[in-house]
């Protein structure tokens, strides 16, 4: 029975311009915080259908906390390329990299992507504020910086069925948007720009918009992507898709060393998997110098996806009279991994992949024992006793449809 | 082929030391110096037809001893005059405080303030006396580099302690004792007449922005009398005028081979993945070198000439946060006749005088300077250094040359203004009438140099004389920045040398001389 | 004739460090003697029913690090310790507010209100400070060496400060280098530029001091506050139930519960000291008692040159006694009220009245408030933190009715024509009017004022010129300079005669540090 409420939120925390719909249609009531946003951890009371919408249909994410900023000026591209380690000169109008930056000991700071709206015009998002290290590291430069983060609202709808949607709400067909490219166009008369981009690792892509037209864009998606399975989604169900792609993310698989009060806590884009975006023929940019030193030296940690292994793990169950325990959601507690005694890693995120029949992580191992193949002890609690449980290291990601890249023929 | 192993950017007195020594050990060295003439704040010019006078510097405090002798100065012709009145702090009732080279007679000006200050004299001048001996050694030194200092460093640091021998490990403690206090406390300890607290504490803010008032305006007190030999307020004057100074140190330099251009202004310091490897002339000329050594204060040197786009993040916050705020203007008056000051005999006018009555009136003069206004009753010290260089004058004509404190580089809701400018000469003017009537009377031209002016004459960021402040924040292994105060800076083969190392500012040479150390070991 | 009564030790004072020693020595099975000169115990960390009704923590208003290892050894939650946090610090200003709380995303929505940058910083600058307080605090928790002359004991506990220092990063040690030698002002202007935000921070740095953020050495006093905040996970900031009485009540019970003896209203005249050897002490009334140990809580300069001789003191020690710098620099005004002070940028009630409110709206504000000082006055715009203690803890004020302690600054003991009635009035008109330009009704529902001008805390509670950190926390007399050299480890030139106050290291504030490592070091040799 209800009591007919008239719910109203009263709360300390920021609310997307997309709070009218999402508060309505969360019905757990279930949210985190996320940037100081009030962000629905799921809106259905469990996960599952969420997570299958960004595998199988069509998710629909407020991805407005994210910080933003416009960089724009004469020496836009030089003040980026010095900031982060991709080569920002090759990154044409409309296109998109994803990217890590570092401080000058070659520590990552934060990770994001950045898309070139014009010659002299970028766009960056960050998951953290980093407008007091673009500010600084911009002295000098010709170029104006500001913080976008509340003048763009920005949703992301990710799943197969995408791309159908937008095609049916958009003037302009999105069929030859390639992965890691954007375009301006229309909602009827709203104009939005349209990524393709994501964090769940599937045919996917990101909007951006003026607040002001946040509810008209929801409300139009919302609309026509019925007949194809559109369903708002949490993090929860992201937090999993993300693990599949093998994304990490700041504050649970790093701490900016920013942030990181100890030296041991920071680590370098090729202790995060992310030596691929690391260019080091390009001019000098912050932490090459020290880059360049642990490339020729070789990187102390690597980050790795590992599996669980189901036998083992279904055998420590099974030992205790029980069924094998799995994580119903994601979770972010550090784990250890041994090789013998010797603890040679921790894993910092993982799930039960529900699409792989898998039970994956992602972690931080010595590079000694992070060669694909090896196998590692992962550490478990199985009724409240402690256990190791073989894991085995794997590439990521762990989930790669064709459609996240291809084009429609 | 570089055709120079070195090339020195600035003309000042350490810049001229570090070439010499440089050229001494057989290396090719290049100096550029921007202006026409040499000498930085060592420059003696025409500020008046007929009327010369030392643009910054009217006396040295003390010059380092191992440039004396590793650059054998005397035989290039200087010559100091070092009077026996070495200054005057001036009353309006005439009762003037005579600081002579002998503090016996020093005891009995004071005492015609106070019996008791005139006892405490002479045991003061040997504590402070004492306890620079402790700064001395410790100016030899290049600083460590802190936090992770090696057991070798540490020892070859011992030297620091010698002092200890003589004055005893209480000597240390009131050296650490001292060096924090501010002004107040120190006299306290010490003296009750406000005349003569007032003059001391004027040593304590001698060309800094902080007042008397600041703590570790102790440390700059001893600053100003390193070789001193207990000699309180220890002045020299140099004869022909300051400028000689660096004349002497470019003949130095000149017959060490080093090769001499003024009038060439550096453009930038060329820097190409983190190795510097020559400069850029403003007219375009290019030249490349093995190293390059600044003279110039580190924000000119780092942010100016090589670039905010080469330094790493945290060696550029480190400069940014580098504190300069100077607050020092210089006004040189050319006067009709000599000026006359009751009590003061025609025999003691070669002198530094101070207006300091009182450690409250210099305070007052620099919370002016808190709040970004000029003093209204500023802190003044003149000298009339025509009495001692007749070539400064005309005959009969005099130059009287004011430093005057605290005048703000920066200013709030106003600018540095040719009014504003004789605004603060009329504020001088009216605070020397109270010493000298009819002076106003006598002036026939005057030159204000604000910081402002400072900083676009000689290039000295906000006007700072000492190319930072003289503060414990930036003092020894903090001194320009943690991770710069080797003389060496982050940047390979780029060097410092001027005053904003350490020991920090003043024409004594010592920074030039430890900086040359450290490039010849290499 | 007078009683003779024989006792392992005595203590001079009983105030929270006094006490604090009393209660190790007695747990360590000694038997102890605590003489209080008042009626009531605690010192500085009193509270008194000033109105009937209205109780005031009339000095020492909030805890701050109060070491959580002294909690504990002394059982102090189970005498009564119990400490509310405070929530948030609030900064009125003419036509809006500077918000800080507990809550991270709070505070940098609120700071990103007047400078993203800022907020932004801010997320460092915490954690920053964190570090560096931990890097001090193996100073703050060695017992001073002896400069002079340093024991074996001395030399060891040096070489690991040096080895402790080693293992700092370039950049804690930048820091911290900075932060003993800057100002306060200084040091947050090369963080932060929202002046609101900077001027509130740097008021930490001129607490108790006679300085103002921009003279140097008020960053070591902002460090020192910071300490307060390290332990954040047990909030050892923040306010006594009861106020701060009630931990000076927790530390007695505690000592007595060890078998401590305690006596109030029993002055003490003089220590006896024979042939260089302390005794015991007379009191005011000629009673007399003997101990093998005396401990003076007070401050250097009562203990030194009141409670004993010159003549029985080096004349080097006298005159570094002498010379400690101890000039007091703030009152405090406690107000009873007959409801909340409405502000006018943040009208009504709301978590900003459970915190701090600071006046402190600029640098400009607090150097002016300085300069009246400097120059012999009592500030006419004065710096004030304030708490309602009766918001957080209702048992301090009648039902709907307040308690308003202000801490105000400055107030120079040394003032022109001294204090008197007029000139302590004209200085409670002073803070209302202030507070009063922020939140007018203040006015209105003042029932009673309690004004206490440094000469007032002198006479009160016994600080030498109303200092309540038993002398200046600046460089020279830090550590193995506090109060003197040669004489920092709670030893005296006076044989058995010891010092366990604030004017030893590691300085003031209601730690209880001084008091238990007097005890520490005196029981080491016992």
């Amino acid at each position: 029975m209800s009591y007919g409420n008239q719910f109203k939120a009263h709360t300390q925390l920021k609310l997307s311009p997309f709070f009218e719909r999402t508060s309505r249609l969360n019905e757990s009531q279930e949210w985190r915080r996320w940037s100081g946003y009030l962000a629905a951890t799921n809106y259905e009371l469990t996960h599952e259908n969420e997570y299958f919408a960004i595998r199988t249909k069509a998710a629909l994410l407020d991805i407005t906390p994210l910080y933003k900023y416009i960089i724009e000026g004469p020496d836009a591209q030089r003040f980026l390329d010095r900031m982060v380690t991709r080569n920002i000169g090759i990154c044409r109008v409309g296109q998109v990299m994803y990217t890590p930056w570092c401080d000058e000991d070659g520590k990552q700071i934060d990770d994001g992507t950045i898309q070139r709206l014009s010659d002299q015009k970028f766009r960056i998002t960050s998951a953290e504020p980093n407008l007091e290290w673009i500010e600084y590291n911009a002295a000098g430069m010709d170029l104006s910086i500001w913080d976008d983060s509340y003048t763009t609202a920005a949703l992301a709808i990710q799943g197969p069925n995408s791309r159908t949607i937008l095609n049916a709400v958009t003037s302009d067909s999105l069929n030859n948007l390639n992965f890691f490219w954007m375009m301006e166009t229309r909602f009827g008369d709203i104009p939005i720009s349209i990524s393709r981009t994501g964090y769940t690792g599937d045919l996917g892509y990101e909007i951006w918009m003026d607040p002001k037209d946040a509810l008209s864009v929801w409300d139009l998606l919302m609309d026509m992507g019925k007949p194809f399975g559109i369903t708002p989604t949490g993090l929860q169900a992201l937090d999993m898709a993300r693990i599949e792609a093998g994304l990490i993310l700041l504050d649970v698989d790093y701490i900016s060393s920013r942030h990181a009060i100890v030296e041991s806590r920071k680590s370098s884009p090729y202790e995060l998997g992310l030596g691929w975006a690391v260019k080091m023929k390009k001019k000098d940019f912050i932490g090459k110098k020290a880059l360049e030193a642990e490339l020729s030296r070789g990187s102390k940690w690597e980050f790795v996806g590992i599996e669980i292994q189901w036998a083992e793990l279904e055998n420590h169950y099974r030992n205790v009279g029980l069924a094998p325990g799995l994580p119903g959601t994601a979770w972010r507690t550090s784990t250890p991994l041994y090789k013998g005694n010797k603890q040679v890693g921790y894993a910092t995120s993982g799930c039960w992949s529900p699409i792989l029949k898998r039970y994956i992580a992602l972690a931080h191992v010595k590079s000694d024992y992070a060669q694909s193949g090896s196998t590692l002890d992962f550490e478990l609690k199985v009724e409240h006793y402690r256990k190791v449980t073989p894991a085995i290291v794997v590439k990521t990601p762990f989930f790669d449809p064709e459609r996240k890249r291809s084009c429609p023929q | 082929m570089n055709q120079f192993d070195i090339i020195v950017v600035g003309g000042g007195v350490n810049s001229l030391v570090t070439a010499s020594i440089l050229g001494q050990s057989e290396k090719k060295v290049l100096l550029l110096e921007a202006q026409n003439q040499i000498g930085g704040l060592a420059s003696t010019t025409e500020f008046a037809p007929g009327y010369k006078c030392n643009l910054v510097n009217d006396v040295v405090k003390w010059i380092d001893p191992r440039v004396l002798k590793k650059l054998d100065i005397e035989s290039h012709g200087m010559e100091l005059f070092s009077p026996d009145v070495v200054r005057i702090a001036l009353d309006t009732d005439d009762q003037h405080i005579l600081f002579h080279r002998n503090a016996d007679q020093t005891t009995a000006s004071i005492s015609t303030h106070s019996e008791k200050d005139a006892k405490a004299w002479k045991e003061f001048t040997i504590y402070i006396g004492n306890l620079t001996h402790f700064l001395e050694k410790l100016y030899e030194l290049t600083p460590p580099k802190l936090p992770d200092i090696g057991l070798k460093e540490a020892l070859s640091m011992r030297t620091m302690l010698t002092p200890v021998r003589k004055h005893g490990i209480r000597g240390l403690v009131d050296f650490l004792r001292v060096v924090p206090m501010m002004m107040p406390e120190l006299m306290n300890e010490w003296f009750e007449s406000e005349l003569l607290r007032g003059a001391i504490s004027a040593a304590g803010i001698h060309h800094i922005t902080l007042g008397p008032f600041a703590t570790a305006t102790g440390y700059n007190l001893l600053h100003q009398h390193v070789y001193s030999d207990s000699v309180f307020h220890n002045a020299h004057f140099i004869k022909g005028g300051t400028g000689n100074l660096a004349e002497t140190l470019l003949k130095s330099a000149k017959s060490n081979g080093v090769e001499i251009r003024t009038s060439s202004t550096v453009q930038s310091i060329d820097v190409a993945n983190g190795i510097c490897n020559g400069v850029t002339l403003e007219d375009g000329e290019r030249i490349t070198t093995t190293k390059v050594i600044s003279g110039l204060d580190p924000t000119h040197t780092f942010i100016k000439l090589v670039g905010p786009a080469e330094l790493n993040p945290s060696f550029f916050t480190q400069v940014r946060n580098i504190k300069y705020r100077g607050s020092v203007s210089r006004i040189h008056f050319a006067l009709n006749s000599l000026p006359e000051i009751k009590g003061v005999s025609q025999d003691q006018m070669g002198t530094v005088f101070s207006v300091s009555p009182s450690i409250k009136y210099i305070e007052r003069a620099a919370d002016a300077a808190k709040y970004g206004c000029i003093a209204d009753d500023p802190y003044v010290e003149f000298t009339i250094p025509s009495i001692i260089n007749s070539n400064f004058a005309p005959k009969g004509k005099h130059v009287l040359s004011a430093t005057v404190q605290y005048t703000p580089y920066h200013l709030r809701n106003q600018t540095w203004s040719e009014e504003l400018k004789v605004r603060l000469k009329n504020n001088v003017v009216h605070v020397l009438e109270n010493y000298i009537p009819g002076f106003s009377t006598q002036i026939k031209s005057s030159a204000v140099f604000s910081p402002m002016d400072l900083e676009d004459k000689f290039g000295l960021t906000e006007g700072n004389l000492n190319h930072g402040e003289m503060t414990l924040n930036q003092f020894f292994f903090m001194r320009p920045t943690i991770s710069s105060a080797q003389y060496k800076s982050p940047i390979e083969n780029l060097y410092l040398c001027g005053p904003s190392t350490h020991p920090g500012g003043g024409l004594h040479g010592a920074n030039g001389f430890n900086a040359a150390r450290e490039i010849l070991k290499l | 004739m007078s009683a003779v009564k024989n006792y392992d030790a005595i203590i001079i004072g009983g105030g929270h460090n006094g006490l604090t020693a009393a209660a190790y020595l007695a747990r360590a099975g000694k038997k102890v003697l605590v003489l209080e000169r008042r009626y009531v115990l605690g010192g500085a960390a009193v509270t008194e029913e000033v109105f009937p009704g209205f109780k005031f923590s009339i000095c020492s208003y909030v805890v701050s690090l109060l070491k959580p290892n002294i909690i504990r050894e002394l059982m102090l939650p189970k005498f009564g310790l119990e400490l509310l946090p405070l929530e948030s610090t609030f900064t009125p200003l003419e036509n809006d507010y500077l918000l800080r709380t507990t809550d991270e995303d709070q505070t940098y929505r609120e700071i990103s209100r007047h400078s993203p940058r800022d907020a932004e910083t801010y997320m460092r600058f915490g954690p920053l400070m964190g570090q560096i307080g931990m890097a001090v605090r193996p100073i703050l928790e060695t017992i001073a060496p002896n400069a002079i002359r340093p024991s074996l004991a001395d030399l060891g506990a040096m070489k690991k400060l040096l080895n402790h220092f080693k293992t700092l990063s370039d950049e804690q040690f930048e820091y911290l280098t900075k932060l003993m030698t800057m100002s306060s002002a200084d040091f947050l202007d090369e963080w932060f530029e929202f002046e609101p935000l900077k001027a509130t921070m740097s008021a930490s740095g001129i607490i108790g001091t006679f300085m103002g953020p921009r003279s140097p050495g008020s960053a070591y006093v902002m460090l020192h506050h910071y300490m307060g905040d390290i332990d954040g996970a047990f909030r050892a900031w923040g306010f006594q139930r009861g106020g701060t009485g009630a931990v000076s009540m927790a530390i007695a019970c505690s000592a007595k519960h060890f078998g401590a003896d305690i006596l109030t209203e029993a002055p003490v005249e003089k220590v006896i000291v024979k042939n260089g050897r302390a005794m015991g002490v007379v009191l005011e009334n000629g009673d007399e008692y003997q101990a093998d140990k005396v401990i003076s809580g007070l401050d250097p300069k009562l203990s030194f040159l009141k409670m004993v001789d010159e003549s029985d003191l080096p004349s080097d020690f006298v005159t570094d006694i002498k010379n400690f710098r101890i000039r007091g620099s703030s009152g405090k005004v406690n107000l009873a009220l007959d409801g909340l002070p409405n502000f006018i940028s943040l009208p009504g009630d709301g978590p900003h009245l459970r915190g701090a409110i600071s006046i402190s709206p600029s640098y400009d504000y607090l150097e002016r408030a300085y300069d009246d000082a400097k120059y012999g006055n009592f500030s006419q715009e004065p710096y004030m933190d304030i708490i309602f203690p009766s918001v957080i803890d209702p048992g301090m004020a009648p039902p709907n009715k307040h308690v308003m302690s202000c801490f105000v600054q400055y107030a120079p003991y040394d003032i022109k024509g001294g204090w008197n009635d007029q000139k302590r009035e004209d200085f409670g008109d002073a803070v209302v009017n202030a507070i009063a330009r922020f939140a007018p009704n203040i006015k209105d529902i003042i029932l009673h004022r309690q004004v206490l001008s440094p000469a007032d805390l002198e006479a009160t509670f016994g600080l030498t010129e109303g200092n309540i950190f038993h002398g200046e926390l600046t460089l020279q007399q830090l550590f193995v300079l506090r109060p003197a050299a040669k004489w920092a480890d709670y030893r005296t030139p006076i044989k058995n005669y010891y010092q366990c106050g604030s004017g030893t290291h590691p300085g003031g504030g209601i730690t209880g540090s001084p008091g238990e490592m007097s005890a520490k070091k005196i029981l080491r040799n016992w």
